[in-house]
């Protein structure tokens, strides 16, 4: 077992290496935009990239290494030439800077000549934050809900559960957040509009994570709702369900003890992979909301064609998806002793 | 109990076969085939079915209304922006193209709401179907040009200068018999804003030496009301004559910012004087008037070097409804033409009018004709003969439209027809949707087929890249897609289909494992068939709906990524999108619901029937549930 969980890794980590290799090699292959500022934060900007060897200086022009990217003013007679460095070498000083320095690049225009790392650090505790409180909100939701449509199967009650939950789950999340805003924000002006800044005052601040908590755990409880409904409704109809009942156990016993415990298999690890999967925060909600999350940086790095911050971004979201898929396998297999983790077929 | 008494005779029963030989007999009822038990299956299913009409309507919707409309989704037109969903006749009272609006700024001169320049006063009177002014004004700190009355603030500009603010930027000649009277009354508010009520002085200057200057009262905390005898203080002083300005001066502290409140100030004259400047009277009641004066000549004119303001301006707000169309394309313009202009028209043939009959009697024959209705008409009185009418065209015509266009869904900050964009968008969406479902359909099957069946190490390299394909989220794909190759309608289908055969190609790649050992396929290949055979004759039947169904499934998810990306700016461009139109209008949730709870309601509509038609597809046809029910 303990071989399988570290191949299993080990095959994610070469996963994941080699798509965040094949999305710097693409990302580097767009067409070069100019950092935006003067001179001075342009000649700094080309240092930086100098020293982490994406691209070249010389003293004069040089047409063999393609276009020019930036001349710097001439100074004491002398001028610098930029040109940029074979894609594939700058794909080897990347892997050198991130493997030693841990150093992802630097904003070009963005936010001038601010490291990657630290524009994400100052971004993704917004995330984080929002996500964790709509995990706390719709998992307990959606189980309950869940739970209580299997136990009133085929009533009125689970009809209109599962009617509500299929019509939800179908709405698309950025529909779901401009009903939400026209009705409590601009309607009923219960909640803010967009996020309160972060000089607002606490109570301003609770309010504002209301509207994103709700639209992010929405969908989670359709979602939960619907797959402990099936669960929990098939382990109902066991064999070993109905023989604790003919053993003498009350329904509640056999549900409690039996039942729950069971259906709860499957659930736990999708808990388990949501929780890692959502910290990624939703691109849409965090733009429409303008939360200063890792979701709207996308956003905004796309619009200030900042493609190092952007790749940055794409890093992240790989990385946190690749994860999920990998905690949700070895937790089937840690939860379920049923479950062989890489026995043969 | 009752008892019955129930009596068989031997005659009651009759034999089915006798004497005759029991031998195989064809079935007589019909063979049902699996599609036609799917179908029995899926119309059980009643929500399905009800999702299958709807997805049905909103199909030929989007093949109809786009090619059908005769509205405009392709040229900008401003002046059309943001008018109502209009279905019913105006004055209806409900969809027929009107506009409610609370809270708006009353224009108390002309008595109509305050809306934009483009439309002019008689065009929102001849639009508005109701209009509730609210009884008590609002007081404001700001000069608009609907407000009214309020006090004159000055205040120092920055907490440490010393500044001076003027009444009236040109000097008024006081020389003369007398009686000239400086009335100003002060108001004593204390703490506007964060500002502070200060000390102030008032003087009359003539010139920058002190000699020059009248004090009227010096720097004091008194704010009662001053009443000034300018020819006797000038008496007072020595002077014969004087030509000068009244000099308010504010005293800065450094704490905070000081201001004065001034209620009225009038500069009244005595006598005229001879070959002088007239000294109009000098006055203001209504503060906002005067600060809206912008006209540094007039005598009235306040320069100020310092913050001149109002403070408590008050201003009035209505509630209304208004007919956009008739704002729009309604012509309030009553234009009087010449009876020979008339004549001139029906002697072309475009109209016909009988004055004896009167405006009744006009009848619009062709297009070329300016006018629609005849208002009114005047006739002379001496020789009974037309000399003028009265008439007014509509504004539409000038548009180039035949009658008032209304439309169903309103139209959008370009003036595009909300309904026919929407089911234009849509339309690509769904050509996308299908597009995209095919290909990853067929070409999942393939690659699902291949490594599914073959196993072993064709599988496992296979599955490697798959999984590294699949490890990166769609939406990178997407963009780097789009970064690279530009975001027209074949790049949204190549980054689509790379990101969504994979999800048909694991499917199909399970089913071929489950199907593969079954004893029919080794059977079959016992017999010696190919392995093309046997994997589409015995093995892919068995796997195509939960495959079919799947790909059912994608039309939709392809639907909402269009939409998704536009929302991050990186919509389909040079086509109508579904996803754009909705991006853009996002903007105007606050002011114009409608542009977005549409558009949200038909793509919320299309995503459940979807769902729920594949759901119920999903159990039509797998085989497993067959008879279940």
């Amino acid at each position: 077992m303990g071989k399988y969980v570290l191949k299993r890794i080990g095959l994610a980590f070469l996963t994941t290496f080699i798509i965040l290799s094949l999305t710097f090699i693409l990302v580097k292959l767009l067409p070069f935009e100019r950092p935006i500022g003067g001179d001075q934060q342009q000649i700094a900007y080309f240092d930086k990239q100098l020293h982490l060897g994406y691209v070249n200086r010389f003293e004069k022009e040089m047409p063999q290494y393609g276009t020019l990217l930036y001349k710097s003013p001439t100074e004491k007679g002398r001028a610098y030439y930029y040109y940029q460095v074979p894609v594939l070498e700058q794909y080897a000083n990347w892997l050198k800077n991130v493997v030693f320095h841990w150093d992802w690049g630097y904003s070009k225009s963005f936010q001038p000549n601010v490291a990657a790392s630290v524009i994400i650090m100052s971004r993704i505790g917004y995330s984080i934050r929002l996500n964790i409180l709509s995990v706390i909100v719709s998992v307990p939701l959606g189980i309950l809900l869940g739970i209580w449509a299997a136990l009133k199967k085929n009533t009125v009650t689970d009809h209109t559960i599962s009617t509500l939950v299929m019509i939800f789950i179908s709405i698309p999340s950025f529909v779901l957040i401009s009903f939400v805003l026209r009705i409590f924000s601009y309607r009923l002006g219960w909640l803010p509009s967009t996020w309160p800044p972060d000089t607002a005052m606490t109570s301003a601040k609770v309010k504002g994570y209301i509207i994103p908590v709700f639209c992010l755990s929405f969908g989670s409880i359709c979602g939960y709702c619907r797959f402990v409904r099936a669960e929990l409704c098939e382990v109902m109809e066991s064999d070993y369900l109905l023989l604790a009942r003919t053993k003498g156990l009350t329904r509640r016993q056999a549900i409690v003890r039996h039942a729950m415990k069971n259906a709860m298999v499957p659930i736990f690890p999708s808990i388990l992979a949501e929780f890692i999967g959502i910290l990624g925060g939703s691109m849409i909600l965090e733009s429409l909301y303008g939360i200063p999350g890792i979701g709207k940086l996308f956003v905004l790095s796309l619009n200030y064609k900042d493609y190092d911050i952007l790749f940055v971004d794409m890093a992240i979201f790989t990385t946190i998806s690749l994860l999920a898929g990998v905690v949700l396998d070895l937790s089937y297999g840690f939860i379920d002793p049923r479950i062989r983790m890489g026995a043969k077929k | 109990m009752e008892q019955r008494h129930i009596e068989f005779k031997p005659d009651d029963f009759v034999l089915v076969q006798q004497n005759v030989r029991i031998m195989d007999k064809k079935l007589e009822t019909k063979p049902t085939t699996f599609m036609k038990d799917a179908f029995r299956r899926f119309c059980k299913n009643k929500s399905s079915v009800a999702a299958a009409i709807i997805l049905a309507i909103l199909i030929v919707l989007t093949i109809l209304v786009p090619w059908l409309s005769p509205h405009n989704i392709d040229n900008v037109r401003t002046p059309e922006k943001f008018l109502a969903p209009k279905l019913f006749k105006a004055g209806t009272g409900f969809w027929d193209g009107t506009r409610e609006k609370t809270h708006v700024v009353y224009d108390a001169v002309n008595q109509v709401p305050a809306l934009s320049d483009k439309y002019s006063v008689a065009a929102i009177k001849q639009s508005l179907v109701s209009l509730t002014v609210d009884p008590q004004p609002e007081l404001i700190d700001s000069a608009s040009q609907y407000g009214t009355g309020g006090v004159i603030m000055l205040a120092t500009d920055a907490a440490v200068n010393n500044k001076d603010v003027f009444m009236s930027s040109k000097a008024v000649d006081f020389t003369d018999k007398g009686g000239y009277m400086l009335d100003i009354v002060f108001g004593n508010e204390e703490d506007v804003g964060s500002s502070k009520l200060g000390e102030y002085c008032v003087y009359l200057k003539a010139g920058d030496r002190p000699e020059d200057k009248i004090m009227v009262r010096d720097f004091s905390r008194d704010y009662s009301p001053i009443s000034f005898n300018i020819s006797q203080a000038m008496k007072d002083h020595g002077m014969s004559s004087f030509t000068g300005q009244v000099v308010f001066e504010v005293r800065s502290t450094a704490d905070a910012f000081r201001y004065i409140l001034i209620e009225s100030v009038k500069l009244s004259g005595g006598e005229r004087a001879k070959n002088k400047d007239v000294l109009e009277e000098v006055s203001f009641e209504n503060a906002t008037l005067m600060i809206n004066n912008a006209d540094k000549n007039s005598q009235g004119y306040w320069s100020c070097s310092g913050r001149k303001g109002i403070h408590n301006s008050e201003i009035f707000y209505c509630n209304y409804v208004i007919d956009t169309y008739m704002l729009v394309y309604g012509d309030a313009d009553l234009v009087t033409y010449s009876a020979t202009e008339l004549n001139n028209w029906i002697e072309k043939g475009w109209c016909t009018y009988d004055y004896t009959v009167g405006p009744e009697s006009f009848v619009r024959l062709t297009d070329d004709c300016p006018v629609d209705f005849v208002e009114s008409q005047t006739v002379l009185k001496v020789t009974k003969k037309l000399s003028s009418i009265t008439a007014r065209g509509w504004n539409y015509r000038k548009m180039g439209y035949d009658k008032m266009p209304s439309f169903i869904l309103g139209t959008d900050a370009s003036g595009f027809d909300l309904f026919k964009r929407a089911f234009a968008g849509l339309r690509t969406s769904l050509i996308l949707g299908v597009c995209t479902a095919a290909f990853c359909f067929l070409f999942g099957l393939v690659w699902g087929a291949v490594s599914g069946y073959f196993g072993g190490n064709v599988d496992l390299f296979m599955e490697r890249f798959c999984e590294i394909l699949g490890g990166v989220p769609w939406i990178v794909v997407m963009t780097l897609c789009i970064l690279h190759l530009g975001n027209n309608i074949f790049t949204f289908f190549l980054a689509l289909c790379m990101t969504g055969w994979m999800g048909t190609a694991h499917r199909t790649r399970t089913q071929f494992y489950r199907f593969k050992g079954r004893e029919y396929v080794l059977a079959s290949r016992t017999l010696g068939a190919t392995d093309k055979r046997l994997i589409f004759k015995h093995i892919l039947p068995n796997s195509m709906g939960t495959i079919i169904t799947a790909s059912v499934f994608m039309i939709t998810s392809v639907i909402f990524s269009e939409a998704t990306l536009a929302y991050l700016n990186l919509g389909l461009q040079g086509v109508q999108s579904f996803g754009v139109m909705m991006a853009t209008n996002q903007q105007y949730l606050g002011i114009y619901p409608n542009l977005v709870i549409f558009p949200a309601v038909v793509l919320a509509l299309m995503e459940i029937s979807f769902n729920l038609f594949g759901n119920g597809l999903r159990d039509a046809i797998n085989p497993s549930l067959k008879g279940s029910e």
